[in-house]
């Protein structure tokens, strides 16, 4: 087997050494480290994780943090509405998510500096801003390395599909993409969980039984190459998924009953929401779910307005709610987010707002995130954090600590670096309560 | 060689040896006495010393933050900076008071713990420097010309058996010194054999490895190992060697009592070099023909044959396009048109990968490119590239002489990036850890890394602006347009129109500058030196462990670069490039991994990794010879069936490995093998519309088309991070499922060019393109009804309109009847009309289907041999068992498609 050196002094070996067994391998500084970690993270309370990626940009000066006193040319045409908390307002085109203030907090002032949609998204997925190169894994990617799951179950499922890559940790880590857009009431084919072609449980069982008798070439040998019992095993795990009730009725919304599925309305983001959380319900670790048409160059309130906001409200209000109901807020935290802000000054040309990174807002709730308050601030026309503000970094940083996850961890890269799974993160304590 | 034991003990004499003449003795015995006064040298004990405590470590001081305020050289050799760190931590006046020392001995609280003891020989070296007023290196000192490590190479026999090393360092003013107790010594694998921090060797399994020793700037690595069995040297059983290849593999597998595997079967063979070169299967008539020939040079033939076919121009293309990193997104806003400049360098490589141009000359288009052709004028320029972009022209960039993308791409324009692209490329180096660092595993410097860094400054690579006397020419072709004030993105989309409309637009360039001139000139009466344009190329560098050169005298700073890549004393750019193309046949490399060369790394068999870069360079770098050399050993042709003693060897070649395909072969395989016959025998004659075919790359790359998910979960190379392993080959719990259950899988199974319909067609089945589920088959049954139904009511009045017609019925009569019969063909269409075919449905169920051949057809067609009866009992009950034949033959290929044996190659 190939021995990775590494740039300091590591091998994988000494790596794993430390990792498992501790004693020999480890040194005192990284025993420190660690000890620090796992007193950082006795108090984490998230098992499972979801991440809503607003794509295109959502503005925050139209949404969670409006500024009604600002001046014509940045204000814009909504209202703000009070929220279930005193003193927190958000968006009058949120009216239900105002009813639910309590259960999520509100991060303002979240600031950074790539404007560009496909990085910024890159850095928000990853909490560690884009570098030529390297490939830093998306949230799900760690995830689905550090905790356990379910056998019959994928871990890191991303409804459609996810710009959260599994970059150095390699194409094990990869999300299970569903492909499809979910719709509430109808049946839902999934990318290599659904029975194709007019299956049956039983025809499957029946092939994977001729495939057993005819599999058997290596023989004795299979156990003596990484390859293929790893093939072998992952057959088996595939198969378990692939058959098993567990898997499939955790992907099938329609076994919902109507008056759960019934406040997620009919959106694609709604049923979405639901997926996901029977999925998180099921022991899935990690889902995405990803959300576009927040690009308004153009338009922006009545995008807003009819478009963008009530499918938002409906869901994100249906989510937290049907979280709770189920008891399952507490063991899952979410992490909502675009890639960026929208300029505070209107483009009076097309009356829109376009891409500003350096101030934006982002959503936390569950898993230990104390509700009911807003974290951050913007200033007067909503243009910069008005103190020092937060990175996509640090919200990166809480992030995995809700899941018990130390973000200073350090891993190998593939060409043998090492760097930590956020680099310049640090967790923001007020979130937590 | 004589019976076992003694080698270990003469190799042990060799050592002692050594130490009798005028080597100075160790530091741990110099110092060890209270009473020496030796001043101890700043840079051939102190820091060695630091090193070999942990100091330096990038846990401790080393880090880039350094360590509660104390930072020193990761890995040490940058003395100053050391230096200057220290003295801010010695106590001239009470040296024992110094922290440098009071530190690591605990005397105050260190995080890092106890590191010195107190009245050790280390503590007494660290004090008498200090007393001495702590000296730093002088600039004009010494440096180390070598470290001699005896033994220099271990063998175990049995359990228990030691060795101590000893490292001598031999300085350039002649010292020599013994140096065993400053080196760091470590291990590539503590199950072979483990090594204490003062370098003694404990031998523990059998296998073979390599301690690495490292002082100063010296990294030294010792083979280590053990027999697996007892057939070594003259006992290991005769084997043929046809092939210089065979003799040095042999050569040490009779070290290591490890006998290789026989050859392996005419299937096999045919299977794995047919995916290995083509990256496709061998065709049901192609492995008949094969097995059958009894011709003794058929192998030869066929890898002949193979070379020649444009899979293995595809394949080796995308080879060469992952080595130089062709990636789409590096490449963005390049070209007019998205993904023509990734598209372009894969033809520009292709077309010189079908003539067989020799690899430093593809090399040399790459590292010497600029965008124009000799002699080309900008306008000429301009119009040669616009004609690409016009529709129905028949140009390629193929055409043009040099690749300029190469040094186009975002990742590549940094001096550093430069640097580190171009090192892993062509000489197989991870240079980057030199960057902010002394190398750890190699004897490369941050010295070295600046030093080299000065041949890349002569390049404006991002394509933007043409040379700066042709930036009014630009204009003047620009201002033809009316593209008003637009600028960047806007523009370049506005030119993309235009130019595909048939204009001529102006392009950017890559273009190199000289270095400065210096002329001399009168200023006051007085003659001066001064100098002249140049930009910011350098006009001095140093190639990797040479002396400086000095650039002035060349037009292009990249010539002397070239010059020394493909001379044949380059120590790295023929093995970097034999070593990939070995690790693709071998699923390792002769180094591991393959782009990872260094002296901590050593080949596990270096005689072999020389012949072969030895014998390229003396083949003028044909690739083709270099294919050849390999595919006809006896090593490649092994099988994988292992014997007691080669079990666990992975690494030297004493048996074929099984390995995963990579994602573009295992994708293309999978078409292939559910294709009709002709389909199938299409992919030795064409790569179009395959996976290996595919030219860009990038982890937001478009055109991978339908293999886009496959390539994702498999791992295509995404070409971005300089680095061999940017390709994944490890396997995934994705990858399965998508084997098993996709439906992109599963439907390929059923395409009308399909091989299943192809069985149905041959044996005049009906071909339902689903496993009919229960609710199909209630409406299956339904349909059936129905067709009767109307089958028969149409027959009744097709028989009236006859009887009506021949009983001389009236006209009116009989045209109503025909409008009615003529209604209900109609109304009941697709009732009346099942199928393709015009059999009906009693003629189609009475056909059989030859299920022992298409059972034996689909052994081939995916696994490239016939089942054994086993098997075919199996496969035979299994179908028998199911709803009809043809679903019973989905079943048996879907399982085909799933085992490990057609997914691997082997």
């Amino acid at each position: 087997m190939a021995f990775f050196r590494t740039c300091d002094g590591f091998g994988r070996r000494d790596f794993l050494r430390a990792g498992v067994a501790g004693g020999a391998g480890l040194s005192l500084a990284s025993y420190m480290q660690m000890a620090h970690a796992n007193q950082l993270h006795k108090g984490a309370k998230a098992r499972s994780a979801l991440f809503i990626n607003l794509n295109g940009g959502p503005s925050h000066m139209d949404t969670f943090d409006l500024k009604p006193d600002a001046p014509d040319e940045y204000r814009g045409e909504f209202s703000p509405i009070q929220t279930n908390i005193p003193g927190i307002y958000i968006s009058e085109h949120l009216p239900k998510l105002a009813q639910v203030m309590d259960k999520f907090c509100i991060l303002r002032g979240v600031s950074h500096s790539v404007a560009a949609h496909q990085l910024g998204t890159e850095y928000v997925n990853s909490g560690n801003r884009p570098l030529p190169s390297l490939e830093f894994p998306g949230y799900g990617a760690v995830v689905s390395k550090e905790l356990s799951g379910d056998p019959e179950l994928p871990k890191f499922v991303a409804i459609p599909k996810s710009q959260q890559r599994p970059g150095y940790l390699g194409v094990r880590y990869a999300p299970m993409n569903t492909s499809a857009m979910p719709a509430v009431g109808s049946p839902f084919r999934v990318r290599g969980m659904s029975l194709g072609s007019g299956l049956t449980v039983t025809d499957v069982e029946k092939r994977n039984n001729l495939l057993s008798k005819l599999d058997r070439t290596f023989g004795e040998f299979e156990a003596e190459s990484q390859l293929l019992d790893g093939l072998g095993q992952f057959g088996q795990q595939a198969h378990a998924m692939i058959t098993s009730s567990k898997s499939r009725d955790a992907f099938d919304i329609s076994k919902e009953s109507p008056e759960f599925a019934e406040p997620f309305g009919k959106s694609g983001l709604g049923a979405s929401c639901l997926l996901a959380l029977r999925l998180v319900e099921s022991g899935v670790r990690f889902i995405t779910v990803t959300n576009g048409g927040w690009d308004t160059h153009r338009e922006n309130w009545d995008a807003l307005s009819t478009r963008q906001l009530p499918p938002l409200d409906e869901s994100l209000s249906a989510l937290f709610a049907g979280l709770e109901t189920r008891g399952l807020l507490d063991s899952t935290v979410v992490y909502i987010t675009g890639e960026f802000g929208r300029t505070p000054k209107i483009n009076t040309e097309r009356n829109g707002r376009d891409h500003y990174p350096r101030n934006m807002f982002m959503l936390m709730a569950g898993g230990g995130v104390k509700g009911g308050q807003v974290l951050g601030e913007s200033d007067a026309k909503g243009t910069l954090p008005k103190n020092e503000g937060f990175s996509p970094d640090d919200v990166a940083a809480s992030f995995y600590h809700a899941l018990g996850i130390n973000h200073e961890k350090e891993y190998k890269t593939t060409t043998g670096r090492p760097v930590m799974i956020v680099r310049n993160g640090n967790v923001i304590p007020e979130l937590f309560a | 060689m004589k019976a076992h034991g003694t080698i270990f003990t003469v190799l042990l004499l060799t050592g002692a040896v050594a130490a009798s003449d005028s080597t100075i003795d160790t530091a741990a015995v110099r110092f060890a006495a209270d009473a020496t006064t030796e001043t101890p040298d700043f840079q051939r004990h102190v820091v060695p010393l630091l090193g070999k405590l942990g100091c330096n470590g990038r846990a401790c001081h080393g880090s880039f933050q350094g360590r509660g305020g104390f930072r020193l050289s990761l890995f040490g050799y940058n003395f100053k900076a050391d230096h200057d760190e220290i003295s801010g931590r010695v106590d001239p006046e009470t040296p024992p008071e110094s922290l440098v020392l009071q530190k690591p001995l605990m005397e105050i609280p260190h995080e890092g713990g106890q590191r010195l003891k107190p009245g050790s020989w280390q503590h007494r070296l660290l004090l008498n420097w200090v007393k001495a007023d702590s000296p730093g290196r002088s600039e004009d000192a010494a440096t180390l010309s070598e470290l001699m490590v005896t033994p220099a190479e271990v063998q175990f026999r049995k359990d228990g058996q030691q060795v101590q090393l000893k490292a001598v360092a031999v300085w350039s003013d002649g010292n020599r010194e013994d140096v065993t107790d400053l080196c760091r010594f470590q291990t590539n694998d503590d199950q072979v054999a483990d090594i204490t921090s003062s370098g003694f060797i404990e031998a523990s399994a059998s296998g073979d490895t390599h301690v690495v020793v490292s002082y100063d700037s010296a990294v030294v690595a010792v083979p280590v190992m053990r027999p697996v069995s007892d057939k070594t040297g003259k006992n290991y059983p005769d084997t043929p060697t046809p092939t210089k290849i065979d003799e040095l593999v042999i050569a040490r597998l009779k070290k290591l009592g490890v006998v290789q595997s026989d050859r392996c079967s005419d299937e096999e063979f045919l299977r794995r070099v047919s995916l290995d070169v083509t990256g496709a299967l061998p065709t049901v008539k192609e492995i008949r023909q094969f097995v059958a020939n009894e011709t003794s040079d058929k192998r030869a033939k066929k890898i002949d044959e193979l070379l020649e076919r444009p899979g293995y121009t595809a394949w080796w293309t995308t080879k060469l396009c992952d080595f130089t990193g062709n990636s789409d997104d590096q490449l963005n806003n390049v070209t007019p048109i998205r993904q023509a400049a990734s598209q372009q360098w894969y033809e520009w490589i292709h077309a010189r990968v079908d003539q067989n141009v020799p690899y430093d000359e593809i090399v040399e288009g790459l590292v010497m490119a600029v965008s124009r052709d000799p002699g080309e004028s900008y306008e000429d320029y301009c119009t040669n590239i616009s004609q690409l972009y016009h529709k129905g022209n028949d140009r390629s960039f193929a055409d043009r002489e040099q690749m300029p993308h190469y040094w186009s791409r975002r990742n590549f324009q940094q001096m550093e990036d430069r640097v580190i692209g171009f090192a892993y490329t062509f000489l197989g180096v991870r240079i980057q850890c030199a960057q902010c660092h002394k190398h750890p595993f190699d004897k490369w410097t941050q010295d070295d890394f600046k030093g080299f860094q000065g041949f890349f400054t002569g390049v404006t690579g991002r394509n933007t602006n043409p040379r700066p006397e042709n930036r009014g020419e630009y204009k003047q072709m620009l201002a033809k347009f009316d593209t008003g004030d637009l600028k960047g993105g806007q523009l370049r989309n506005e030119l993309r129109k235009i130019v595909q409309k048939g204009e001529i637009i102006p392009f950017g360039e890559v273009y190199s500058t000289p270095p400065p001139k210096v002329v001399v000139v009168e200023r006051k009466g007085r003659k001066q030196n001064v100098r002249r344009g140049g930009g910011r190329t350098a006009t001095e560098a140093r190639l990797l462990g040479e002396t400086p050169i000095d650039l002035t005298g060349y037009e292009d700073v990249r010539e002397p670069l070239m010059a020394w890549l493909r001379s044949p004393e380059n120590p790295l750019f023929a093995k970097a490039f034999v070593n990939r193309v070995w690790a693709a046949y071998f699923n390792v490399g002769i180094v591991n991994p393959p782009d990872d060369m260094n002296l901590a790394n050593p080949p596990s068999n270096a005689p072999l990794l020389d012949h072969l870069a030895t014998g390229f360079i003396a083949h003028g770098f044909d690739m083709k010879w270099l294919h050849r050399e390999i595919l006809n050993s006896r090593t490649y042709q092994l099988s994988w069936r292992p014997n007691s003693t080669n079990r666990l060897d992975e690494r030297n070649f004493a048996r074929a490995v099984p390995r995963r395909l990579p994602a573009e072969i295992a994708w293309d395989m999978v078409s292939q093998a559910v294709s009709n016959d002709d389909k199938f025998a299409r992919f030795a004659s064409s790569t179009d519309g395959r996976a290996i075919a595919i030219t860009g790359a990038g982890t937001r790359y478009r055109g991978n088309g339908d293999a886009s998910y496959a390539m994702t979960i498999f791992g295509r190379s995404i070409r971005e991070s300089n680095c061999d392993c940017d390709r994944s080959e490890e396997p995934s719990l994705l990858q399965t499922i998508f084997l098993r259950n996709d439906s992109q899988i599963l439907e390929m199974l059923d395409t009308k060019e399909g091989w299943l319909a192809q069985v149905a067609k041959e044996n005049g089945v009906p071909f339902s393109s689903r496993t009919p589920s229960r609710t199909d088959k209630s409406k299956l049954a339904r349909l059936a009804q129905l067709r009767v139904t109307y089958t028969n009511r149409l027959t009744a009045q097709q028989t009236a309109l006859a009887r009506l017609k021949k009983n001389g019925g009236n006209e009116n009569q009989i045209a109503r009847m025909e409008a009615q019969v003529r209604s209900s063909r109609k109304k009941w269409k697709q009732y009346l009309n099942p199928g393709a075919t015009d059999n009906s449905e009693d003629n189609t169920s009475h056909a059989v289907v030859n299920v022992a051949k298409a059972i034996d057809d689909a052994y081939l067609r995916t696994l490239s041999r016939k089942p054994t009866n086993a098997e075919a009992a199996d496969a035979t009950e299994f179908v028998a068992q199911a709803e009809n034949e043809m679903d019973g033959l989905r079943g048996v290929m879907w399982a085909l498609l799933n085992t490990k044996e057609f997914i691997v190659n082997h």
